[in-house]
């Protein structure tokens, strides 16, 4: 990405110093100018650029932005090059002055083209941009005029405005965890910020407020569910510690959606006050990029205001993703929709093995739901997989059916109603079977894509996979386009939670403003998975750390354990587990950190902070435990699972 | 001067709850004020100081909306844990500014920020 953020401020391209190349005569000459050079050709509309003085070696990437910055039309192109003169033709009678780099005069060459590549993942020339935006090569350049969309481009406005006069000094798309923080934490700067929040309805028609995924349809109700499902066992259990219940218990899910319902109400009102406190502006209207530094905001009445930014944060997130087989859209539900239900969802059939599809899966089953899941291959696909075994083992032996190397093929409504009775047909994985199956609802969880599509984000340049549709950024989380920058679920290889968009928005807040250097770090970050039998991780997998030390040089401990408050009714004895992964040539340093059990979150949350002071084994067991807790299992671990030996619990 | 909202005065927890009762399926504000004596003075000082900044943003309540404007009562009787008040409607300080029957409540000091005041009457 190079180094355009320095010291925490934007730096907006210096186009001074490309002003003075042309001053000098050595760089861009445009259209309309009749300078003629020496040992170039030229044309009557369109003239070449090329660079005498070398001295002045710049980055490539800056080059290429340069003239992006300074020409509405740019073509880099090859003098001998049949394609760049139809390419020039065709702008010379469309009567539209255009400028041209022509590479195979430069003995730059090599790094513009590889910016170039780096931009556009086009190696090929001509290359066209129409208002920094990158158009391709001679068939997509005339096929875009065939449809329209060159024109189309070179009719729009751009604003040209000094940084003094952009409405706000940031503009946040996108209020749910990151976006929020990034944005109270600019104002704090004194900064003049405005929030762009807007939720697409799902195909239910479900939709909701302020506060992004985690508050409304994430981490929020999904823990307060699971909670829920927690207190129904207890609630068993709690028969053998003296408690008499005079009455069948049964659990009403209106009542529990409703109290789950008002908190979110509650956390969401919290944050309009929040930000209305701190002077950020809040618009609930849909943002796309229409310009380098223009938005325009949509609102649910399909008014459309404009607004103007001196830098952008990209905070958008993700959406589940369907699977693309009949009946998905119409007669299925997502985790969007799963926690406003007004009904139960009755029999179920979860489809998925991400952490959603089993946390959700998880309290269905604790509630007293018939549930069943179709997972297509593994299960927690990135998580330590001894681990993930384990999750899906204790769910089977607790009621969920899994049904295993399947992939629905569609989705029929057999009765209508709430929630009525839905026909699911799957094949194998291998072809040879078809399942069918009925259930009350059909629950997607097969992965959710960024929301990246719609925002206008090509109209600026800012680069995105186009597989997956995320952001990929640098250490500061700037994208390709230097003002505009993206954190949180839309990030290309990183975490996806909650705590990390935050911090990544808060750090990057004060880079910007605040005269800060630091930049967010993404590693040993701890989670946890609140399946059933609750999941806490920190640092690297038991695969990752052979992949990245070697077998031989890492030394894994575990035990299982029995928490003694299970003792009393009878529950699961060799169930619970704990596990660390060390590694040898470090003095054991404690690089992977994993146990399963229950209040696997809070356990974790201390043993992170140990792993980023850089723990060893020696400093583990020399820490005395705490007495009658599951997290002393960790003070204690002496079995390697070199040795194979046993490590079978009989409880304390 | 053409009101676009319905303002009640109420005394007292059981007044309040018949006020609310004759008004369902509408909007409903409800300012929550320590009661006044014959003077006009409240006992709470806080109510004093909102009073008059949440009347000045009246104006932005929602077409027939209602705006309820109750005295809880003495400050003895307040300050009692167990008042209706506090143990029902699960107020926790005066001024309280809610709206009826959703999450939405801003208490003491924020009654004091306009700002705060106008974002309740008029987002949705």
């Amino acid at each position: 990405m190079g180094n355009s953020v320095c010291k925490g401020k934007t730096v907006f391209m210096d186009t001074t110093r490309i002003k003075s190349l042309q001053n000098s005569s050595t760089g861009v000459i445009k259209a309309g100018e009749h300078k003629i050079k020496s040992h170039l050709s030229t044309e009557s509309q369109g003239l070449s650029c090329f660079t005498q003085d070398h001295s002045d070696q710049r980055d490539g990437r800056e080059i290429v932005q340069g003239f992006l910055g300074q020409n509405k039309v740019m073509i880099f192109s090859v003098t001998s090059c049949q394609l760049s003169a139809q390419v020039k033709e065709l702008f010379r009678s469309m009567k539209v002055s255009y400028c041209v780099l022509e590479l195979d005069q430069r003995e730059d060459r090599q790094e513009i083209q590889q910016a170039l590549w780096e931009l556009t993942e086009q190696r090929e020339l001509p290359s066209v941009f129409v208002n920094r935006q990158h158009i391709g090569d001679w068939e997509k350049t005339s096929q875009a005029h065939r449809e329209g969309r060159l024109q189309a481009l070179l009719d729009m406005q751009e604003v040209n405005l000094s940084p003094d006069l952009y409405d706000y000094d940031l503009l946040v798309i996108g209020g749910g965890s990151g976006g929020l923080a990034a944005a109270k934490e600019a104002a704090t700067y004194g900064k003049k910020v405005v929030v762009l929040d807007y939720v697409t309805p799902t195909p239910k028609g479900t939709t909701w407020g302020l506060g992004g995924t985690c508050v409304n349809v994430g981490c929020i109700p999904k823990k307060l569910m699971h909670q829920a499902a927690i207190l129904g066992q207890a609630i068993h259990d709690s028969q053998r510690y003296g408690w008499e219940l005079q009455e069948k218990v049964s659990h009403n899910w209106r009542n529990m959606r409703q109290a789950v319902q008002d908190h979110i109400g509650s956390l969401r009102f919290g944050y309009s006050k929040a930000l209305r406190d701190s002077k950020v502006t809040y618009m609930n209207a849909y943002g796309e990029f229409v310009g380098p530094h223009q938005i325009k905001a949509t609102n649910s009445k399909g008014k459309e205001t404009f607004y103007t930014a001196a830098t952008f944060i990209i905070a958008t997130g993700e959406r589940p993703r369907y699977l693309g087989i009949p009946g998905d859209k119409e007669y299925c539900i997502t985790s969007d929709d799963l926690f406003s239900l007004p009904q139960s969802p009755g029999r179920t059939l979860v489809v998925g093995a991400s952490y959603v599809a089993l946390e959700c899966a998880g309290f269905l089953a604790g509630l007293g739901l018939d549930i069943s899941v179709m997972v297509r291959s593994i299960l927690l696909r990135g998580f330590d997989q001894h681990m993930a075994n384990k999750i899906g083992e204790h769910m089977e032996q607790h009621g969920v059916t899994f049904i295993r190397q399947f992939v629905p093929t569609k989705i029929e409504r057999l009765e209508e109603g709430s929630p009525g009775k839905l026909k699911v047909t799957a094949k194998s994985t291998d072809g040879k079977e078809t399942f069918e199956g009925e259930y009350n609802t059909v629950l997607l969880a097969v992965g959710r894509d960024a929301c990246t599509r719609t925002i206008g984000l090509d109209t600026v340049g800012v680069k995105i996979n186009v597989k997956t549709g995320k952001i990929p950024v640098n250490e500061e989380e700037q994208t390709n386009v230097p003002h505009i920058y993206a954190i949180g679920d839309v990030l290309e290889g990183k975490l996806e939670l909650t705590p990390v968009a935050i911090q990544a928005g808060r750090l990057l807040a004060r880079r910007l403003y605040a005269e800060h250097s630091t930049k967010c770090d993404y590693t040993n970050v701890p989670t946890t998975v609140f399946t059933p039998l609750e999941y806490g991780a920190c640092g690297l997998s038991e695969e990752d750390s052979i992949q990245k030390y070697g077998e031989d040089n890492i030394e894994v401990y575990h035990s299982n354990f029995w928490p003694l408050e299970w003792t009393v009714p009878a529950r699961d004895n060799n169930t619970c587990y704990a596990k660390i992964i060390c590694y040898k040539q470090d003095s054991e340093r404690v690089v992977g950190f994993h146990v399963l059990g229950p209040n696997a979150g809070e356990i974790t949350q201390g043993f992170a902070a140990a792993m980023k002071c850089g723990m060893t084994k020696e400093q583990l067991d020399n820490t005395i435990g705490i007495h009658p807790v599951c997290a002393e299992v960790f003070t204690t671990l002496s079995v390697t699972k070199r040795s194979g030996g046993d490590i079978a619990k009989g409880g304390c | 001067m053409a009101r676009q909202y319905e303002e009640v005065t109420v005394r007292g927890y059981d007044e309040f709850m018949k006020a609310v009762s004759q008004r369902k399926g509408k909007d409903v504000f409800a300012y929550f004020s320590g009661s006044k004596n014959e003077q006009g003075f409240s006992w709470c000082p806080d109510c004093v100081k909102a009073e008059p900044i949440v009347r000045g943003e009246l104006g932005y309540l929602p077409p027939g909306s209602v705006f309820i404007y109750c005295q809880v009562g003495e400050r003895s009787y307040w300050k009692d844990p167990n008042n209706e008040f506090k143990k029902t409607l699960k107020l926790s300080g005066v001024p309280t500014l809610l709206r009826y029957g959703t999450p939405q409540k801003l208490v003491e000091e924020e009654c004091f920020k306009k700002d705060l005041v106008r974002m309740m009457f008029t987002e949705d």
